[in-house]
């Protein structure tokens, strides 16, 4: 691994307990600190110099994920270890989208690239598809998704308060875990969902909108969205919420960086201005927009803006935040979305790194819990076997891909081999699950 | 003593003057080959091919002696482009009235008369001192048919390499093609992106002068032989407009003003568009071209206008209104000024639509003159800016055409040509008005404006005793002057000019 940042640490976490790591960087007190939490060896040198790389044993890698904050770092170093070693699968972290499509294209030899920028545009536009989520993820292109509520006191008492087994979920889609007061609760029938609680839920699309109206009530479709901050990723959020024809304004305060966002984006209405001038966003009306993004370069920033929106009016706040303790200071202090583009990565890349079965990950309350994709093979002992028969081990299957089309399981369907599985799990269960299956 | 002033003046002046001259030279001296082609229609009809060879040989001994005197300049730049199209179409015009002149014909004798028919031809205008056309030399008269077709050449190589490079009224950006390397030789790159212009020029010319010549054989149109179809095909391509006959082409078949309306309108399409879209062989650029739309528009709405005028006030009815309102609308609207019949006697609101077609124009990139549909959508966006901004300020908001942003600076540029035109048109109209009264001309106001709207915009006809079967003739020299200079000024799209009178220009 290149880089012991945010989004390396992070990687090592998830990775450490199944892989033999070696992490190289250049700052030795990183490495220091990820040596101690983790049994992992560290390198301390650039990973753009080959001579690193080769007594990083690079050579010997399955895998060498390159997530430094450094683009071109990056790419060096994974175009070095293809050179060392052509059977090293290689990942890239990378900061611009314009690699991203260099690699469509096929003209850049990595196995697999992520970009923060996209991770967190995406994310943006999942939580504003479904307005009353803390985070959401799609699977099998979007036909089933998986949805983190917060109970609210007003949420709709068919749904919370009664026994699971009494109350009226959503057609297609299943309670996949209840948190509550940091624990997590398997959803048996003789459990029940409280206000205050925090559940998972996996479902097709339409379930998990029909979700959001049971946690909030009634809410309107976001049409209008405002993005404060025209940087790389406010440019990307916006780009991917105009492909979904929602109406765009963007408020950036540099003037050059401003008029270089309205020439690539062209049905933006981009504004030269900062986010905290009130009188600008009373004349604006900005407070009429459902939501709005905070995608400025300082968090602190970003919490101001957010706040000023929520008194001029706007609804759901969603806050790009680029440090790991502002994510909680976000979520306490009001902001309804923190979104960390470095955890997102992060979880992209551990996806691509698990056990080539398990097809993507998402990873949920920090790490503690994981979503896993699972191919089931057919020597599983699982297999034929109804699903109210299925042991509940800490993980709970809510959905199925059988031939490219979704099924949300009930308790006498069969699990056959080379379904995909869709399951919550904890994160230390993770392992005992894939072995299972 | 005067030699070191005259030094010092030279190392003072910022233009390459001798690289001008050379170059001057050297255009006018390929110029003298255009004599050839009346030389030989005179012998074709046993006229004699004097006046022509004694012009030609004039023109190739002035462009060869200029170009002797300027010898070891031939490398010009931008500044010196200015001066080069300027002078050209002051000094080819000149030439050209030679033939006029020396010939025996007794209506273009005065070296005026001759200027402005020859400047009227090469600017592709197509007004007319004429008052006996049918009366005139076959040879002549297709010389000064033949006159407006080169000058089309000329128009297609400045509108499309010239003015653009020079970034003149913002051209440069409205372009679709996307200008190549930035000039350090003008010469070269103006030759490059013309070449494939002028083809599809001269296959439009084929193309209408086939079908003309068709109709003549197959009796579509019994007035229609191959004179008249070549001398109308000339006239027609390089949106000129001179008829050959008293009553413009009124007198020709319906099928015929139909097909010579068509090849106005598609004349009137940028060259660039056209070329593209059979290079790719493809209709698509058409749809995608905010410009092509626009002018559809225009000649829709114009058209219709006319009809109903048409229509309503019984002057025609059924196909023949119809006919009436898309030739004319064509014909203003491209610049060209054929008639297909007397809108003089049309009502007022009729004339009003077809002088405010003069300004419409056709597009960039053809050889239409005017504002050019571009422009005046480049102009409308702009404004529509400038509203939204004022509910907005802090909009960034850059404007685009045809999905590309186009530069402030090219918009600077547009609106100031549109000023420039509108400010020389009103005094053209203005000059025209008070020269009319100083000589007790029969000039009313509408048809001072109407003749400076037709000069400048290189359209042809106006109205009054200079509507479209009438003649400029009735003009005091004076006034034919100033028609002679806004002919050519609207031509050079005005910039051009302007910029030889700003002392920056001729500062090193």
């Amino acid at each position: 691994m290149l880089g012991a940042g945010q989004v390396g640490t992070t990687i090592v976490e998830a990775l450490h307990d199944e892989h033999d790591l070696t992490v190289i960087d250049t700052h030795a007190e990183r490495l220091s600190a990820l040596a101690h939490r983790f049994d992992v060896r560290v390198v301390e040198g650039n990973g753009t110099s080959r001579r690193v790389l080769q007594e990083a044993g690079v050579g010997l890698a399955d895998l060498l994920i390159a997530c430094t904050s450094r683009d071109e770092a990056n790419i060096v170093a994974a175009l070095f270890a293809k050179k060392i070693a052509p059977d090293t699968r290689t990942i890239l972290r990378t900061t611009d989208v314009e690699y991203l499509e260099i690699w469509r294209e096929r003209q850049l030899d990595v196995d697999f690239i992520v970009s923060s920028e996209l991770e967190a545009a995406h994310a943006v536009s999942q939580v504003i598809g479904v307005p009353a989520a803390r985070q959401t993820d799609v699977f099998a292109n979007g036909q089933v998704q998986i949805v983190e509520f917060d109970v609210a006191e007003k949420a709709d008492p068919e749904v919370v308060g009664p026994l699971l087994r009494e109350a009226r979920v959503p057609v297609d889609s299943k309670v996949a875990g209840i948190i509550r007061g940091g624990e997590m609760r398997l959803p048996r029938g003789g459990e029940r969902i409280l206000p205050g609680d925090r559940v998972i839920v996996i479902g097709s699309p339409r379930a998990a909108r029909e979700w959001s109206e049971v946690m909030a009530g009634r809410i309107e479709r976001v049409r209008d969205v405002a993005i404060f901050g025209a940087g790389r990723i406010g440019t990307a959020v916006a780009r991917v919420l105009l492909e979904e024809d929602l109406a765009v304004r963007m408020i950036e305060a540099d003037k050059e960086r401003a008029l270089l966002v309205a020439e690539a984006l062209p049905r933006a209405r981009v504004f030269n201005a900062t986010g905290i001038d009130p009188e600008f966003l009373d004349r604006e009306r900005i407070g009429a927009a459902k939501a709005a993004v905070f995608a400025m370069r300082d968090d602190a920033k970003n919490y101001y803006a957010a706040t000023l929106a929520k008194l001029h009016g706007v609804e759901l706040t969603i806050a790009i935040v680029h440090d790991t303790v502002s994510m909680e200071v976000f979520e306490r202090a009001g902001v309804d979305i923190a979104i960390n583009p470095r955890a997102l990565t992060a979880e992209e890349i551990v996806r691509f790194a698990h056990d080539p079965r398990t097809q993507q990950v998402a990873m949920l309350e920090g790490d503690r819990f994981e979503i896993l994709d699972i191919t089931v093979r057919e020597s599983s002992e699982l297999v034929n076997r109804p699903f109210r028969d299925l042991p509940m081990t800490g993980s709970l299957i809510g959905a199925i891909v059988r031939d490219g089309t979704a099924l949300f399981p009930r308790g006498d369907d069969v699990l056959l081999a080379g379904d995909r599985a869709i399951l919550f799990a904890e994160s230390s269960r993770v392992p005992e699950v894939e072995r299972a299956l | 003593m005067t030699t070191a002033v005259a030094r010092a003046t030279r190392r003072r002046l910022g233009v390459d003057l001798a690289g001008s001259i050379n170059l001057i030279g050297s255009l006018l001296k390929y110029f003298s080959l255009a004599f050839v082609f009346p030389v030989v229609v005179a012998l074709w009809y046993g006229e004699t091919p004097v006046p022509f060879l004694v012009a030609g040989a004039i023109s190739a001994a002035v462009g060869g002696g200029l170009e002797l005197v300027s010898r070891g300049k031939e490398r010009i730049g931008a500044r010196e482009g200015y001066l080069v199209v300027a002078l050209l179409w002051l000094l080819v015009p000149a030439v050209s009235a030679l033939p006029y002149l020396l010939a025996s014909e007794a209506q273009l004798s005065r070296p005026i008369d001759a200027y402005f028919e020859a400047m009227s031809g090469l600017t592709t205008t197509g007004s007319s001192v004429l008052t006996d056309i049918e009366g005139v030399d076959r040879s002549l008269i297709m010389w000064r048919q033949f006159t407006q077709w080169v000058g089309g050449v000329g128009v297609i190589v400045l509108a499309i390499a010239v003015l653009q490079r020079l970034r003149v009224g913002g051209r440069h950006l409205l372009q679709t093609e996307a200008p190549g390397p930035e000039f350090d030789s003008l010469a070269e790159t103006v030759r490059d992106t013309s070449k494939r212009f002028v083809v599809l020029y001269i296959v439009l010319t084929l193309a209408q002068l086939g079908i003309l010549v068709l109709f003549g054989l197959t009796g579509v149109d019994e007035r229609m032989d191959f004179f008249e179809a070549l001398a109308h095909t000339f006239a027609t391509i390089p949106t000129g407009g001179f008829g050959i006959h008293a009553r413009s082409v009124e007198e020709f078949a319906p099928a015929t003003q139909w097909v010579i309306a068509l090849f106005m309108f598609v004349a009137g399409i940028n060259f660039a568009l056209m070329y593209r879209s059979v290079f790719r062989r493809t209709l698509r650029p058409f749809g995608r071209d905010e410009e092509f739309r626009f002018y559809c528009a225009f000649a829709a709405l114009g058209s219709l206008i006319l009809f109903l005028e048409l229509v309503t006030e019984d002057i025609a009815s059924g196909t023949a209104a119809l006919r009436h309102a898309v030739f004319n609308t064509v014909s203003m609207m491209t610049t060209t000024g054929f008639a297909s019949t007397d809108f003089n006697l049309w009502t007022p609101l009729a004339a009003l639509t077809l002088v405010a077609l003069m300004f419409v124009s056709a597009s960039a990139g053809s050889t239409a003159g005017s504002i050019k549909v571009i422009r005046h959508v480049a102009i409308f966006k702009v404004l529509r800016r400038e509203l939204d901004q004022t509910l907005h300020p802090e909009l960034v908001s850059p404007l685009r055409i045809n999905r590309r942003v186009i530069d402030e600076r090219a918009l600077r540029g547009v609106v100031a040509f549109a000023l420039l035109y509108v400010g020389t048109f009103a005094l053209g109209s203005i000059a025209l008005l008070i020269e009319g009264a100083r000589v007790d001309a029969e000039l009313g106001v509408f048809e001072a404006i109407a003749a400076s709207a037709t000069t400048i915009g290189n359209v042809g006809p106006g109205f009054g005793f200079a509507g479209p079967m009438g003649s400029f003739e009735p003009f005091s020299d004076v006034a034919k002057a100033i028609m002679v200079a806004l002919m050519w000024i609207g031509r050079l799209e005005i910039i051009p000019v302007v910029v030889l009178f700003t002392r920056s220009y001729w500062r090193n």
